[in-house]
């Protein structure tokens, strides 16, 4: 892939433009009326996309009585961040739990996923795809019909408000879907270098972490990526095995509707927070994604 | 270095028999290929004597000692698959020393072994690049490099030369050959390219239908097939084969009657005659009367297709031939080189006169 994948968009509007005009003025008129079009159709959807971005970020450095005006220009503030990290809402060790949670899940599932890949793509099970087919089907169902036995083996098993929990909550939606992400890149390599890692002399394992992980590794981060979205954001398990010592970021988020009204402020601050990672990863990410297209197989 | 045998050798995928108790064994530093059309069994053969592939039945010897249940780790052979097999990930310089990492030689011996690999095969400045950065015979010889860099066993090469353009075949060939030839190690080479077997072999095997149709050198296998299979597949163009009878002394087909000494055969026969051993004269002058179909020139040779009968006939004829599409034309037989094959059973008829050569 070329370069033009990292220019912004309306860099690419403005080339044509820029052009030395050796066409007739018109056209060259045309084009640029065309340019104009395109990027104000940009910027009305780039600001449908951000306007709720930019309000939380304004809102949250309001003061709580600049909230329902529109006005951008007002004094910031970082009282409600501040609030947001005291007593009753407890934004740091939210924060923390949501960080554990979701790395936790990360780290628990992608070696797990990665393993069962290889194995549905590469072995031959009696039943065939039912097996595979199966681990995805689990998904159909839905959590609110799998919460509540999940509540009363997590209940016996003392595990509720606890991360573990959590994380294992995660896992059983992260997993199936990672299995299907990675299994997809590791049908594309060909068994060949496996193969001759093992006459080189490498044990089976040690051919699949030389060889089969290293080539899988756009697949494996894509499920790295989503496996971090989704348990980020996940609200609902958390919210239903969580009490007090393990309450995420997404349902410490309820704690900002109190008795005396919405606290928009402080859901404002709290939102800045859970939009943070978010910002960070998918300045890095996409680099990743294109990464991994391009490298293609050798032959 | 090693031996190598296959003893009753199967194997089946469900159903299908791939391989049906084959025999086979290799001498210490022999060079053996398998050769044979795509879905005989000569990979399946070579994939099973790596430890890719079990076999159903039978065993696998290397150096006296049965290794069907070692993992291909421990066979301490070494492979040059068709597509390669390069790591991509890893420069040049790892991809040769990989076995040696994995064995836990490191620092500077791993070091010394690769350079040396690496200049066996004229790799030295290229070290440090990515397979992608490579042309496909320097890939071939990344391969190659990765085999030789420990010494193995045996050597193992399947199709190596088939994804590179005529050209650079023909020298990969000639470095494969003084590869083997230097180093001394037992090879098993599949392909499906008479030329390469021709060329490389002490002994090929030519497979068909998951088993050895014949087994030994280049020239006995060009010179006496031992069945129909063998004929119509070894030599381009292939042998021309006539099927026909013989009565007493002499062999007949429609617009053919050749008069010789074919004690030995007897009755429905097919007749086996190489282009080369064609040779066209005018009409009515030799044993076999047609016309021409078509001549294409080869470059060398003219190759003349003469239609006899229903049959077609191709001889090779010198570049001075000139004949247009349909005229008359005699062939000569060279009744020493004629092949007799039965044809109810399609194996090798020996007439006397070849016997006592034999």
């Amino acid at each position: 892939m070329t370069d033009s994948s990292s220019i912004p968009a309306a860099a690419i509007v403005e080339r044509p433009a820029s052009r030395p005009a050796t066409a007739r003025l018109s056209l060259a008129q045309r084009k640029r009326i065309g340019g104009v079009a395109r990027t104000l159709t940009i910027l009305i959807v780039a600001l449908l996309f951000f306007g709720p971005v930019l309000w939380i970020m304004l809102t949250a450095l309001k003061q709580p009585r600049d909230v329902y005006s529109l006005s951008v220009l007002f004094t910031p503030t970082l009282d409600n961040l501040r609030a947001a990290f005291a007593s009753p809402y407890f934004l740091g060790s939210r924060t923390l739990n949501s960080l554990i949670v979701t790395l936790g899940t990360i780290v628990l599932s992608l070696p797990i996923a990665t393993a069962a890949a290889y194995a549905f793509s590469r072995f031959r099970f009696p039943g065939g795809n039912a097996w595979s087919l199966g681990v995805l089907a689990t998904q159909f169902i839905p959590p609110v019909i799998v919460i509540i036995p999940l509540f009363i083996a997590f209940r016996s098993a003392g595990l509720l408000d606890t991360r573990l929990a959590l994380i294992i909550a995660n896992m059983s939606f992260v997993v199936p879907y990672s299995i299907w992400m990675i299994k997809g890149f590791i049908d594309a390599i060909p068994t060949d270098m496996e193969e001759a890692a093992q006459i080189d002399g490498a044990s089976r394992l040690r051919a699949i972490w030389d060889v089969v992980v290293p080539m899988a590794i756009p697949g494996i981060a894509t499920a790295a990526i989503f496996a971090f979205v989704v348990s980020w954001n996940e609200f609902f398990y958390a919210l239903v095995l969580s009490r007090q010592d393990s309450v995420t970021l997404q349902v410490g988020l309820m704690g900002a509707r109190t008795e005396r009204g919405d606290a928009w402020e402080i859901m404002a601050a709290m939102g800045l927070v859970i939009i943070l990672p978010m910002l960070i990863l998918s300045r890095y990410v996409q680099k990743y994604f294109v990464s991994g297209l391009v490298s293609g197989s050798v032959r | 270095m090693a031996s190598v045998e296959l003893v009753g050798v199967e194997k089946r995928f469900g159903t299908f028999t791939a391989l049906q108790r084959l025999n086979l064994s290799i001498a210490d530093g022999e060079f053996l290929v398998l050769l044979g059309p795509s879905g005989c069994g000569k990979t399946t053969t070579m994939r099973m004597v790596a430890g890719l592939e079990e076999p159903t039945a039978g065993d696998i010897v290397i150096d006296g000692e049965r290794v069907n249940d070692a993992l291909p780790k421990d066979r301490d052979v070494a492979m040059v698959f068709q597509n390669y097999g390069l790591y991509p990930h890893m420069s040049v310089a790892q991809n040769i020393g990989y076995p040696l990492k994995v064995r836990g030689i490191g620092g500077s011996d791993r070091e010394a072994r690769i350079k040396q690999a690496a200049e066996k095969v004229e790799l030295g400045p290229l070290l440090h690049r990515k397979p992608r950065e490579l042309s496909g015979g320097q890939r071939q010889r990344v391969a190659l490099a990765r085999a030789i860099v420990r010494t193995p066993r045996v050597f193992l090469m399947d199709e190596p030369l088939s994804n590179l353009d005529a050209k650079l075949r023909v020298t990969m060939r000639a470095e494969i050959k003084h590869l083997q030839h230097e180093l001394g190690v037992t090879t098993i080479y599949v392909t499906h390219d008479q030329i390469e077997a021709m060329t490389l072999a002490h002994r090929v095997a030519v497979m068909n239908g998951g088993a050895i149709q014949q087994l030994d050198t280049p020239e006995a296998i060009y010179d006496r097939p031992a069945n129909l299979f063998v004929a119509g597949f070894i030599g381009s163009p292939p042998m021309n084969l006539v099927a026909g009878q013989v009565v007493g002394d002499t062999f007949q087909a429609p617009g053919v009657t050749i008069r010789g000494d074919f004690t030995g055969a007897s009755g429905k026969v097919v007749l086996g005659i190489r282009p080369e051993d064609l040779s066209i004269t005018a009409p009515g002058e030799g044993a076999i009367e047609g016309h021409v179909y078509a001549s294409e020139l080869t470059g060398e040779a003219i190759l003349v297709t003469v239609s006899v009968g229903d049959a077609r006939l191709i001889a090779r004829a010198s570049r001075s031939f000139r004949g247009s599409f349909g005229t008359p034309v005699g062939l000569k037989v060279d009744l020493s080189k004629l092949h007799f094959f039965s044809e109810a059973t399609g194996h090798r008829i020996d007439i006397a006169t070849q016997r006592k050569a034999a």
